[in-house]
């Protein structure tokens, strides 16, 4: 996994993190600011994996056939 | 010892051992109908046979639901039911719940139910067994037919979400089936966070492959949760219940293994919409608070403090003022007082009581014979007044002047 990819559970887990101590709001605006950025390229993280639909399927028998790719 | 029974105790002895046994109940049993009696009381009375034995069978009115087909002599029939003794007669005989056609299927169904049954009580059924699906797996395996419409059904509904998807081939019907179906479910181990099994519709031939018992046991076992999703939505097979989740369909099972993408699309929206608008809340509070401390620190507020301040000072000088007085009055009385006592045993008192100081001309005091000489003036200080004298003779001794 590349370190521009992300894994859609742990990403969705912390944002729901960083959704509710930002909405907590105790915190530092230094903190606040770096929740807010954590939180914002995560989300960019997820819509690009969402949108690289390009479809990774493999066959552990050899070749995938043509008409699933 | 030999023990006497009485007939009647004799065929209830021979009861009770055979209704106790539990693997005298809940049983299937397969042969032919003979001797069939409908009662009008609503009971059916008939013998089940083969070659080579018949036993005595009975089914009450109360079940006639479980008949599925209308039973006639000479017909093959599977029957569901229990062992029981009819005391009065010391006849053992077959107590029906269910009677359904054999169609010739019937020694296969059996062996489904009796696998069933064992696997359920062996505990490779329990709902506590199951594992929870992951909500965003990131590689799917597929056990299935690389050519069957089940695969591209299933690759079609997981659609554009983005996972991993490994195809593990299998052959899902005929002679080899079961094996196949369990190679590649173990060539999966490791590999995948969630496994679909699956195979389109057929025959009850072709899909009894899935009722086999290895097959069951290799879905158990996996190392992630499997989606089991075979034949239509009214087949039922062993590994379903092996599963952690049934689907009806191949379909269905894509559906449960993957949330939809623009689903996911909406939530992120929603997640961004919400942090942002915690982080501007956030600051609108930090922002009123700056405001409230900076009111606090407001040159009105600072000279009210300061007038306060000086008003406290004033009030404190006040005190300390007439603190002082007082400590000034009370100080010269007490000097007064010492000055009195002083007064008390300076000179001029003793002077006054007789005595009399002598100085010499040079100033000083005069204590004794040698500090004079004959003819020197002396002053003598009295308690009133003083003498100016001359010494007429000094003299050691002091007697006879006392």
């Amino acid at each position: 996994m590349s370190r521009e990819e992300v894994g859609l559970e742990e990403a969705l887990e912390e944002l729901e993190r960083i959704v509710s101590e930002l909405e907590g709001g105790k915190m530092s605006l230094e903190r606040s600011l770096e929740l807010y950025e954590r939180g914002m390229r995560l989300v960019r993280l997820c819509n690009l994996r969402l949108d690289s639909a390009q479809r990774r399927i493999e066959c552990l028998t050899g070749e995938v056939p043509s008409d699933l790719l | 010892m030999s023990q006497i029974f009485t007939v009647t105790n004799l065929n209830e002895r021979i009861k009770a051992r055979l209704e106790n046994d539990p693997r005298l109940h809940d049983l299937w049993a397969q042969g032919e109908v003979s001797n069939f009696v409908h009662h009008r009381s609503g009971h059916m009375y008939f013998t089940l046979k083969d070659q080579d034995s018949q036993i005595s069978c009975v089914l009450f009115k109360g079940q006639a639901g479980g008949v599925e087909t209308e039973v006639r002599n000479g017909m093959n029939v599977l029957l569901f039911g229990d062992v029981a003794v009819y005391r009065p007669q010391g006849r053992v005989q077959l107590v029906a719940r269910a009677i359904k056609r054999d169609s010739g299927l019937g020694f296969r169904f059996m062996q489904f139910e009796a696998l069933k049954k064992r696997l359920e009580e062996e505990g490779l059924f329990d709902q506590e067994q199951k594992r929870p699906l992951p909500p965003y797996p990131e590689r799917i395996g597929i056990v299935t037919s690389l050519h069957g419409a089940a695969l591209r059904d299933v690759l079609r509904t997981i659609g554009s979400y983005p996972a991993r998807i490994i195809i593990s081939p299998a052959k899902v019907q005929g002679e080899g089936a079961e094996e196949s179906i369990v190679s590649a479910l173990f060539a999966l181990q490791g590999r995948t966070d969630l496994i679909i099994i699956c195979r389109g519709g057929g025959s009850a031939e072709d899909l009894w492959c899935f009722n086999s018992e290895v097959v069951a046991r290799a879905v158990y076992s996996c190392d992630s949760p499997v989606i089991s999703a075979v034949g239509h939505e009214t087949d039922v097979t062993i590994t379903d219940f092996a599963a952690d989740v049934r689907a009806a369909t191949p379909t269905a099972a894509a559906k449960i293994a993957v949330p939809d993408v623009a689903d996911l699309r909406i939530k992120l929206q929603q997640i961004q919409v919400r942090i942002a608008r915690a982080l501007w809340t956030d600051l609108e509070r930090k922002e009123e608070r700056m405001e409230y401390l900076q009111r606090s620190l407001s040159p009105a507020r600072m000279y009210s403090l300061t007038a306060d301040l000086r008003q406290r000072l004033d009030h404190l000088s006040d005190r300390l003022d007439s603190a002082m007085a007082r400590e000034l009055k009370e100080r010269r009385s007490r000097l007064d007082g010492i000055r009195g006592r002083l007064a008390a045993v300076s000179p001029q008192a003793t002077l006054q009581r007789g005595y009399a100081l002598v100085r010499s001309q040079r100033g000083g005091l005069v204590m004794a014979w040698e500090d004079v000489r004959p003819g020197e003036e002396l002053v003598l200080v009295l308690g009133r007044g003083g003498l100016r004298c001359r010494v007429m003779e000094c003299i050691e001794e002091r007697e006879g002047w006392e």
